[in-house]
């Protein structure tokens, strides 16, 4: 017959343990994600109606961060030119894990207006993983909010993992990253 | 401001007497063009500079490959006597070399430095005219020239993304060619008019 | 004394837009300094060749992205000196209105700006809380934010909607209202004046030798040199303003000067939409035949009064379909490139950011 007075819980294994805390830590980062300031191009100017007290951005609990080596988020505004896209990796490898991306605008997804440039690439996917598109040329600041409010959902159903992807694909994103842009890292930096 | 007349005037006079021009044209009482042979260009600057004509805006060129040539145009204003002046040169397209005009106007030093990137004009006399300004690490001809293809360029280094095909072409069908080519025949006749 | 090299790299919280400044210090003083542009090009002149002259109000606000006004200005006008025809009459008072709006949006995010190098963010969120309501005035009239498409070769696209007079005098009544609040905080404010307050100084001698226009050239020299009153485009000679000018050049009286452009554009406002004739707004060019609709051979320059200094376009056509050659002479060219080569060496660390932000550097009409 069993005791009714005490009936010792079921002893979990590592991997239940270590999912738990991260589910606990996943509530307390969606809740408070901190974006890099980095304005890449032209949608950044929907970005200070957003931060400031026009559709203010700090109810969702995000607010602007000034290293990479604390932020959460890394925001591209916009296209990227090549020059734009060496700066980007390394600022990208230079975060904390886990990390998330959000792409603004067309051109991320497909080249957006400058398909056609020498300068300009043209689908952000290949070079470093996005978790969130926001479309629109430019998008409207709600739409942003709206893309904010997306990532957040993404992470509750533990869909945005963009950085587990790219420690584990790691060869190919490097490929397409030296077949475009020739040197990632720049032998003289000071163009001197 | 008041008689602007009297300031293309005596451009115009002060160009004719020094200079043998090859063509000028008035745009409008606040812009007048010379064009000019590429030994003279440097004369007229330093006799414009003397009249007042003290702030360089613009210094850029332009191609035509027809006629094997690279046209240089150097824009000039007076805050006093407001007139824009263009002065215009055409230099060989094969191996362009110009004198540099630094030692007269100082800004031009970087407006030089990416006409050498995006042409391939030369300047000697700008102390750093080759390295790189804007573009980084490039491995083709300078891009504003008429011979380079951005599109060919684009397509060979950055991907697309692939998108489904499921639409029809509907400009194939056969029984509607009498019409297209009736279509194509009225839109030739038309071709270089202004309907105004 | 080692030298150490640093970067006031494309991410900073103090920099506007994406350039990087390169600087070799020692201690606190800048010995050597660059500014390395190019991270926004995209090849716009070579882009413009490449679609037909109505297909490009398309491409070109994107020149210059807190302004893109005046980038159509100057390629409608451009394109109308080609042609060699004049614009209806009440379309050049509502080019007037537009292009004030715009000068009064990029004055107010400047001086909002002045927020990240010196640590005051409150002048940030008062100054991007008006402008939004000017983005939002846009977004009556022409359909779209920030990239208006709304001044074309040949007039403005559609009329002013019924009822936005009411809408914009409003604004303009409590914008003046919050203007004393403005100067309290931001230049009056003895903790910011004392950063900005005799430093980084322009004397006249450098705005010859540089090309620099605009505010730099009107706050050193002292006297209108304003392409509005020297060479007056779209009416602007039937409406009365001043323009303010100051002797002794530091970043004070360049933000001074900035602050009574203000007051100065809110009385054009005004007097445009009290003045403002009835009448048709655009001649259709092109209308109908789309892809065969050519401008005759000719090579021009149209500039523009920006906020930035002169702004223009240098167009060149065959007689085809497309244009033959665009240059864009961007209005921070000089002060953004030389100048920084040679008069930011012998100033301090922290000055480096104030010069790019009160001599009006936008990265993105220097790399187009």
């Amino acid at each position: 017959m069993k005791s009714t007075k005490f009936t010792p819980a079921r002893k979990l294994s590592k991997e239940e343990v270590d999912r738990k805390w991260w589910e606990i830590g996943d509530f307390f980062r969606r809740n408070s994600l901190w974006m890099l300031m980095y304005c890449t191009g032209c949608c950044a100017i929907e970005l200070p109606p957003a931060m400031t007290s026009a559709y203010d951005m700090e109810r969702l609990g995000m607010g602007p961060m000034a290293t990479p080596r604390q932020a959460d988020i890394l925001l591209i505004s916009g296209y990227l030119s090549v020059k734009s896209l060496r700066r980007v990796i390394y600022t990208y490898e230079q975060m904390g894990e886990p990390k998330y991306v959000v792409g603004l605008g067309s051109c991320p997804i497909n080249g957006g207006i400058y398909h056609d440039s020498h300068a300009v690439i043209n689908q952000l996917d290949q070079y470093i993983p996005v978790d969130t598109y926001v479309a629109g040329c430019m998008p409207n600041t709600e739409s942003v909010m709206n893309g904010f409010v997306d990532l957040m959902e993404q992470i509750r159903n533990k869909t945005a993992n963009g950085w587990v992807k790219y420690k584990e694909n790691y060869e190919w994103y490097k490929k397409n990253q030296k077949a475009a842009l020739g040197e990632v890292i720049i032998h003289d930096e000071f163009h001197e | 401001m008041m008689n602007s007349m009297s300031n293309v005037e005596f451009l115009k006079a002060l160009m004719t007497q020094s200079f043998k021009l090859v063509e000028t044209d008035v745009i409008d009482q606040y812009q007048v063009s010379f064009v000019l042979k590429q030994d003279d260009v440097h004369q007229a600057l330093i006799t414009l500079k003397n009249a007042g004509w003290i702030q360089m805006s613009y210094l850029s060129a332009i191609d035509w490959p027809d006629e094997n040539k690279i046209e240089l145009v150097y824009i000039l204003m007076n805050w006093e006597r407001p007139v824009h002046i263009q002065i215009r040169t055409k230099v060989d397209r094969n191996d362009p070399v110009m004198p540099s005009i630094i030692n007269i106007y100082p800004g031009a030093k970087y407006y030089e430095r990416e006409c050498y990137e995006f042409f391939g004009v030369k300047f000697p006399g700008n102390p750093d005219y080759e390295k790189q300004l804007i573009l980084e690490v490039w491995d083709d001809m300078p891009p504003l020239r008429k011979d380079f293809d951005p599109k060919a360029y684009s397509d060979k280094k950055f991907t697309k993304r692939e998108y489904k095909e499921d639409y029809l072409v509907l400009s194939e069908q056969n029984n509607k060619k009498e019409k297209r080519e009736e279509r194509k025949t009225r839109a030739e006749s038309l071709k270089g008019g202004q309907k105004i | 004394m080692k030298q150490m090299k640093l970067f006031l790299g494309p991410q900073h919280p103090g920099m506007h837009g994406n350039a990087s400044v390169h600087l070799y210090v020692d201690g606190d003083i800048i010995k050597k300094s660059f500014l390395l542009p190019g991270m926004l090009h995209r090849g716009f002149e070579k882009g413009m060749e490449r679609h037909t002259w109505i297909n490009n109000i398309s491409l070109i606000p994107r020149v210059c992205v807190v302004e893109p006004d005046i980038n159509e200005m100057a390629f409608a006008m451009g394109t109308e000196k080609l042609l060699g025809i004049e614009v209806p009459e009440r379309s050049h008072w509502i080019r007037m209105i537009i292009l004030e709006l715009a000068r009064l949006s990029i004055h107010l995010m400047a001086y909002g700006g002045l927020g990240g190098p010196t640590g005051n963010y409150t002048l940030m969120y008062h100054a991007h809380a008006d402008r939004n309501s000017i983005l939002d005035i846009f977004e009556q009239i022409t359909g779209h934010r920030v990239y208006h498409q709304y001044i074309v070769p040949g007039g403005v696209r559609k009329d002013l909607p019924k009822g936005i007079e009411k809408d914009i005098h409003a604004f303009l009544d409590s914008l003046e209202k919050r203007y004393e609040e403005y100067r309290d905080l931001g230049i009056e404010n003895p903790s910011i004046v004392a950063r900005i307050k005799d430093t980084i100084m322009l004397p006249e001698a450098v705005v010859w030798e540089l090309g620099v226009t605009g505010i730099g050239m009107r706050s050193a020299v002292g006297k209108p040199y304003d392409l509005r009153k020297v060479m007056p485009y779209a009416r602007y000679d039937q409406v009365e303003f001043e323009v303010p000018t100051s002797i002794y050049s530091d970043a004070r009286s360049r933000i001074d000067c900035k602050l009574k452009e203000i007051i100065q554009s809110i009385s054009i406002i005004r007097q445009c939409l009290a003045k403002m004739p009835e009448g048709p707004v655009r001649i259709p060019l092109g209308r109908g035949q789309s892809m065969r609709w050519t401008v005759p051979k000719g090579y021009v320059y149209s500039p523009v009064e920006s906020s930035r200094g002169e702004f223009g376009y240098y167009m060149v056509s065959n007689g085809g379909t497309n244009p033959w050659r665009v240059g864009v002479r961007g209005a921070s060219y000089p002060q953004g490139l030389l100048g920084v080569e040679k008069y930011l060496p012998g100033t301090r660390l922290d000055d480096a950011a104030l010069w790019i932000d009160t001599m009006g550097v936008c990265s993105p009409e220097i790399d187009r």
